[in-house]
Parts: structure tokens; sequence; C-alpha cells
């Protein structure tokens, strides 16, 4: 049985298996993320009252993952423009060049190569979030680690649920209250990668 | 259907309660689209958390502050279902699971709510989903009112939490690789005519 990974998620757009090639991995098994088990939400308080919620839908990346010696390597990246909330008003503002400006920042992206284990599974990650152009560190917590058989796929799978929270205003996306939204936003990032 | 039609003839509910001593009247507030979703959880091969929402829904809600009472009706487009993996929503429209096609609605309807220094602190009701009733009890995990400065008129909103099983409307075909337990996580805004 292995375990742990992960893969972390979210921002950033495309290329991540690409640029493995080129990469010093350590030892250990390469991941896939499926997207179909992968995305990353966001939540932000609307005016004080309720949570928005939205998703970025499309992440792809690959992580390098040694269990028995505890260590991972990860990069992920995430398609700015796959950002919906199920109101097409409301996705026109959130990426418009004052938000997350997604026509010049089409994809947000994490590096990661320092991953917290309890025994085999991952329970947090301190990586680099570039979002909008700017890079700053962040770190997820994992609040559900697993590997299992996926008959599906005749492979392993592990994957699990982060999460963070982060100042939105830190990479430039929108002023402190615009749109009446706060700045505090916590992600929540669903993730699923198969053992290739 | 024919719940539906019923509900709108119903005066219907409100949010509000924050200005309560203001209010004798109840209140029936329409549901901001914008800034109202009812999103879903389930876990998926014990492993990670699915998440989905309906996009597009309709209601209203009344609050009678003086009555510490109201009643919320919601109907659901149960195909617009959106997990961001468009074969997933095919399939989720689909037979095995909301039946799209036979039953176009889910409807909630809720006539026992509770207010807690004039807040709603629980929504107690019945979900109709695939032509099946189960009760629901929504919690309140935030709820508030304030003056949009833009409109000047109240606004009203909150987030609500509830849980349900799968298995209680039939649906069983994804208890093999989902939770039968579903979180329901609802956020709220409605604006006072």
């Amino acid at each position: 049985v292995k375990t742990a990974r992960c893969f972390k998620r979210r921002y950033v757009a495309g290329f991540a298996a690409l640029s493995l090639a080129g990469a010093a991995w350590p030892e250990g098994a390469l991941y896939q993320i499926d997207p179909t088990h992968a995305s990353v939400t966001f939540e932000v308080s609307h005016l004080g009252l309720s949570t928005l919620r939205g998703r970025f839908a499309r992440v792809e990346g690959t992580v390098m993952l040694d269990k028995a010696g505890r260590s991972a390597r990860a990069e992920i990246t995430l398609d700015t423009a796959s950002l919906s909330t199920g109101a097409a008003t409301l996705d026109a503002q959130l990426k418009a060049a004052n938000f997350l400006n997604v026509a010049e920042f089409t994809s947000a992206s994490f590096k990661a190569d320092n991953f917290s284990f309890k025994d085999q599974n991952i329970v947090a990650v301190e990586g680099a979030l570039t979002l909008r152009g700017k890079t700053l560190p962040v770190v997820l917590r994992a609040t559900r680690f697993n590997c299992y058989f996926n008959l599906l796929f005749q492979r392993e799978v592990c994957g699990g649920d982060f999460e963070t929270t982060l100042e939105r205003s830190r990479w430039g996306v929108g002023q402190a209250e615009s749109l009446g939204l706060a700045d505090s936003v916590r992600l929540l990032i669903q993730v699923e990668a198969i053992k290739q | 259907m024919k719940l539906a039609r019923h509900w709108r003839g119903l005066p219907v509910a409100t949010l509000c309660l924050a200005g309560a001593a203001a209010h004798a009247q109840p209140v029936t507030y329409a549901l901001d689209p914008e800034h109202t979703r009812v999103h879903w959880e389930v876990l998926h091969y014990g492993t990670s958390t699915l998440r989905g929402r309906f996009d597009n829904l309709q209601g209203s809600v009344t609050l009678d502050r003086a009555a510490r009472s109201g009643d919320v009706s919601i109907s659901v487009d149960t195909a617009s279902v959106s997990t961001g993996v468009s074969a997933l929503d095919r399939v989720l429209r689909g037979n095995n699971f909301f039946m799209s096609n036979k039953h176009p609605q889910a409807y909630f309807v809720a006539r026992q709510l509770r207010l807690d220094d004039g807040r709603v602190s629980e929504v107690r009701g019945e979900l109709t989903l695939r032509g099946v009733g189960v009760p629901l009890t929504l919690r309140a995990l935030t709820f508030g009112c304030r003056t949009d400065n833009a409109a000047q008129r109240e606004l009203c909103g909150g987030d609500f939490e509830g849980e349900l099983a799968q298995s209680d409307f039939g649906m069983t075909f994804g208890l093999s690789f989902t939770s039968d337990r579903v979180r329901l996580l609802v956020q709220v805004e409605g604006i006072r005519p």
C-alpha cells in the first residue's frame, strides 16, 4: 500500500507535467493528477452576509511521491479562465483586469517540495503560489489524505482534501473590498492523482 | 410540479431579521440569483471531497419577525447541476441520479423557521427530489441583514448547512464509490422589495 502524496492544487494551468523532465525529482513514484477529481473551490464572504463559492475546474499537474522516504514534490497548474460561480455576470467581474486578470495571467501555479508527513500520509505542504504573476509562499493543510486501488484505472490513486486561507490583495487580486468581497479567501482543494 | 405551482401562490418568506422590532408585518424577500446557490459535497472513494452545485433556482423567503416565524420555498432546476466535469454532470442528470427528464425540479419547502434574537437559526422543511419527499433541516452558520448602499434596500443573507442520504431518494448507483451522506451548503441572499 502506498500512500501519500499529493498534489496540490490549483492554481495553475497546464504545464506541470512537461516541466518535470528537467527537474531534479526525489526518489519515488510519479503520480499524474486526475483532472476529473481535482478542482479548487474558493470561499469568500460577501457583504459579511453569506459566503460566495466559486470553482476553478481545470487543474493539472504531477506529484513525485516517496512514501517510504516521506518526501514529495509537486507542480500543479490551474487554468484561471475555468473560474465559475454559476453566475455569468459575477464570473466576468472576477476574471476582469482589475481582479484576476485572466486574459493576461491565464494560469496560476503551485510548486512545492516541502511536505510534512504523519506516518505515510501527507498532512501539510509548503510551497509557492504564483497568481496574477506574483509568487508568494503558501501552506496547505491536509484535512484528509488516502491512497486506494482504483478499479477503473487499475492503478493506485492517492489524494485528499487540502485547504488554506490567504489574502487575495497580496497577489493584487482586486482591492480589499472589491465587489463586496472580503480580502480573506479560503481555498478548498480536492485532488486525486493516478500512479504512472 | 403541482407543489411548485401551489407554492408560488403563497406569500413567501423572508429572511431577515436584524431589524426585528422595526418590522411588524411579514416581509417577503426575493432571492438574489447571483448570491443564492446550493452546493453539495460527497466523499469520493473515502479519499477526497467531490463538490457540485445547482446553478438555477428560484424562490423566496418570508419572515414574520413579530411572530418569529416565516416560510421558505425554493425550486431547483436539477439539470443545472455543475461539477466542473461535463461527463459527470450528464451522468448526474440521468436516471441513476436526479432523473432530470422526468423530475426537472427539486423543491424545498419549509414553514418551521427558528428565530433567535431576530436571526434565522434553523429552517425545517421537506426536500422533494426525484419525486421523493424527505425531511430536511438546514442550520444557519451565519445570518444577517444590512441596507444595500446602492439600492437603499434591505438585504438579508446567510449560509445554511444540512445533511442528506442519497439512498433516501432511491439513489444507490453511486454508493460503491461515493459516500451515502451528502453535505449541503446553501448560500442565500434575499432582497426586500
